[in-house]
């Protein structure tokens, strides 16, 4: 996989409160991991050694995470992990309005790697799969472009509207594409993930910032689908795109599914992620933890129930929590009562408070709130 | 040329044959510890916040996993340019080439090495020791006063001071007097095994001890009687914290359970002063609906779906439903079955454990797994090895792999 490099956009897609002050890229998830992590490492663990982080805008979370990229070891000497910062010269508006534009500014980037061929991620897609597979499906068919996609068959129409969706003739060949249609027509859900040669992705690029284009898939996939060998690849295992609060949260949930941890965080295709070198987790006398995915630094002193812990969450006695996402370095004092919320980093509640969401509806607080 | 200030050389190449079963595969400071931390952790983070970048660590029993463990230094921020952690085996060389034949020569034979960074000042530390200590401060006390040697002592308690290396010093710190366990002390300041030498120093009397042919080549038994006798100037530096020496299986043991205890007798909890560790990438750990935990530590890549009370459980340890965890320390990626009731054990890295099993909860006196180095009735199971469903094994065991 030495000759083919990877392109990661760092989404464009909001989630308030909690993409305020990241790129929904950066987004904590899992308790220790940011959604990256999941794209970065499939890329890392099918050996690619040059890969592109383009950003849009707050990237400085994504930079502080990623560094030298030394978690995937892609601290290297020659190419390795780029974080590609915006470049608006080269608009005329001087605003990004798609991914076109984000690809047209690291065009000199993309121009530059000596690989043959690009896997381009343009979502924040949750996923653990071997692309050296997809890649020789990618020869073995001979396809302009393969983009990956997973069946969503069974789910019902409101949420496959969501999505991309692809209709595939019986020779796995995309023949229509449609962008979340109201009436979707197939299941077949895209994971915004597309593989060709390079140079096709520059002549796609130029054309489309020519003409004034902004989106890879709504101008250029989708309106050359039928000059173009575009192939579908399914995904057999997990994959959700994380698009808004809802999705966010379940995708969280589903950790404490034992299929899905299997599946996500297969031993033989690791996740790897910053380091933080924090302390196991300290249980308290009192803790009662029953269906809980934690990270490490925690102390946990009260109950738990259903929960996702990311590091260094501190839970006092008495404080009951249920159903609920709590990310980096936040405290719950004694007697707090929660029940599907989701905190963003360093959230205090201070003693007796009691704030209470709904599933479809979680409550979600911003970074650094004291309650 | 650059001079380096300090530079450190651990010395890791024992064997600890105390910790018995444990160190059969690796060298004592590549013992796990603290639920996600091996020994050799505690000296290297100290040396990266103590603002020592140049660290040698002298390897001679069971090296591979250590020097694995090590790599390039990167976990502790000791990948640089211009310094960072060197592994150091023995060599051959034209004339000769041999072990190092005690702590004294291991530093001799590496003397090379330490003339290539030009220090000032040269920092010997042990590979088996517990504990947070600014070795700066230790450092610019020795400068300030010119000694020509500084030994870290914490005072220990007077009923246990005949176990130590009691130092005997004057109203200004210095060194007077250096007894290896006295049996009526006169002072209660253990040596720590942690000097800072003055390179000049070090050389000279570790050269003019490698020609005496009697010598044992030894820091406690040699070099340091030699210097007092030769009146050098020689300075304590006392040390007032946590530190232990993890030598035995129930000191190691014990040092594990001080972590839990509550409030812990040691804490790794200050961001200040972070203990670094290799890290294995593994996702949070999972808590079953029907798991109690309390009293303990947990780490990344656990399944716990059973009971653990007051234990420390390390890296990616699988504990089965109606399983009772008391008092233990389970070692990285042991996979422990249903319904096992374990007791004060140290359980061994990746053992696997049966369904129903009991280890460490009663005595028996026909024991064939009986060890005296399991004392206080702590079992230790080797890393590796699996105990088969239904056993019984009782306290003061120790299971070797493939012997059961």
């Amino acid at each position: 996989m030495r000759d083919t490099m990877g392109i990661i956009i760092a989404g464009e897609e909001k989630i308030p409160p909690i993409t305020d002050i990241r790129s929904i890229a950066a987004l904590p998830i899992a308790g220790r991991y940011r959604i990256i992590d999941f794209v970065l490492s499939n890329m890392a663990n099918a050996g690619i050694i040059n890969i592109g982080v383009a950003t849009e805008s707050k990237y400085s979370s994504l930079m502080d995470h990623i560094k030298s990229g030394n978690p995937w070891d892609l601290d290297r000497k020659n190419q390795g992990l780029n974080i590609l910062p915006p470049n608006l010269e080269h608009l005329s508006t001087g605003v990004i309005k798609g991914n076109i534009d984000m690809l047209a500014g690291i065009k000199e980037y993309i121009r530059r790697s000596h690989q043959t061929y690009v896997i381009l991620s343009l979502g924040a897609c949750l996923y653990n799969i071997d692309f050296k597979k997809v890649m020789q499906a990618h020869l073995d068919t001979q396809a302009d472009i393969t983009a990956l996609y997973k069946d969503f068959s069974g789910l019902e129409e409101r949420e496959l509207s969501r999505f991309t969706l692809f209709d595939i003739n019986e020779n796995h060949m995309i023949c229509d594409v449609e962008v979340q249609p109201y009436y979707p027509k197939t299941a077949n859900a895209s994971m915004g993930v597309y593989i060709m040669e390079k140079m096709l992705l520059e002549s796609i690029i130029d054309e489309c910032s020519a003409r004034g284009d902004h989106d890879f898939v709504k101008d250029a996939i989708a309106k050359k689908i039928n000059g173009l060998r575009v192939f579908a690849y399914e995904h057999k295992g997990y994959a959700d795109m994380i698009d808004s609060m809802k999705s966010y949260y379940r995708n969280n949930m589903l950790f404490l599914n034992e299929d899905i941890r299997r599946d996500l965080f297969n031993p033989m295709s690791p996740i790897y992620t910053k380091t933080k070198d924090q302390t196991p987790t300290r249980y308290g006398a009192d803790a009662s933890v029953a269906n809980c995915f934690i990270s490490d630094g925690c102390v946990i002193e009260g109950k738990i129930e259903n929960c996702i812990l990311s590091r260094g969450v501190k839970i006092a006695k008495n404080a009951v929590i249920r159903n609920s996402i709590i990310m980096q370095d936040s405290v719950i004092e004694e007697d707090v009562e929660l029940d599907h919320v989701v905190f963003d980093k360093e959230v205090y509640i201070t003693k007796g408070r009691k704030l209470i969401g709904q599933e479809s509806y979680p409550l979600a607080i911003a970074k650094g709130t004291k309650i | 040329m650059i001079s380096k200030e300090c530079v450190a050389m651990i010395l890791a190449g024992g064997q600890g044959s105390r910790l018995g079963a444990l160190t059969k595969k690796v060298a004592k400071p590549a013992v796990p510890f603290g639920g996600k931390y091996r020994i050799i952790d505690f000296p290297l983070s100290n040396c990266v916040h103590s603002g020592i970048d140049t660290v040698g660590v002298l390897t001679q029993y069971q090296p591979l996993e250590l020097n694995t463990y090590i790599g390039n230094g990167n976990p502790w921020d000791l990948d640089r340019n211009h310094g960072g952690v060197y592994v150091l085996p023995p060599y051959q060389s034209a004339k000769a080439g041999e072990w190092y034949k005690g702590t004294a020569n291991a530093i001799y034979q590496n003397l090379g090495f330490l003339e290539g960074f030009n220090p000032k000042n040269v920092l010997i530390l042990s590979g088996d020791h517990i504990y947070k200590m600014h070795y700066g401060d230790m450092l610019e006390a020795h400068q300030k006063s010119g000694a020509a040697i500084t030994i870290a002592v914490m005072p220990v308690p007077w009923e246990e001071a005949s176990r130590f290396g009691i130092m005997n010093v004057d109203a200004n710190g210095m060194i007077v007097e250096f007894e290896e366990k006295p049996k009526e002390p006169k002072s209660n300041l253990a040596s720590m095994g942690i000097y800072i030498f003055d390179y000049k120093v070090l050389k000279k009397y570790l050269t003019d001890d490698e020609r005496d042919p009697n010598s044992s080549n030894d820091f406690g038994k040699n070099i340091i009687p030699t210097m007092l006798a030769n009146k050098e100037k020689m300075l304590s530096y006392t040390f007032e914290g946590y530190w232990k020496d993890v030598g035995t299986i129930q000191s190691l043991w014990e040092a594990n359970m001080d972590l839990i205890d509550s409030p812990p007798k040691f804490s790794l909890t200050d961001r200040r002063w972070t203990i670094y560790s290799r890290n294995l990438a593994l996702a949070p750990h999972y808590v079953g609906t029907n798991a109690k935990i309390t009293r303990s530590t947990i780490t990344e890549g656990c399944s716990i779906y059973g009971n653990v009370n007051h234990s420390v459980i390390f890296g990616g340890v699988t504990i089965g439903e109606g399983s009772e965890i008391n008092d233990s320390v389970i070692l990285p990626g042991t996979v422990i079955g249903k319904n096992v009731k374990i007791e004060k054990s140290i359980i061994g890295t990746g053992a696997r454990i049966g369904d129903n099993v009991q280890i460490g909860k009663i005595v028996s006196a026909d024991n064939k797994y009986e060890s005296p180095m399991c004392t206080h009735g702590i079992v230790l199971i080797e890393g590796g090895a699996s105990i088969d469903e239904n056993e019984v094994i009782s306290k003061g065991s120790m299971v070797e792999a493939g012997l059961q």
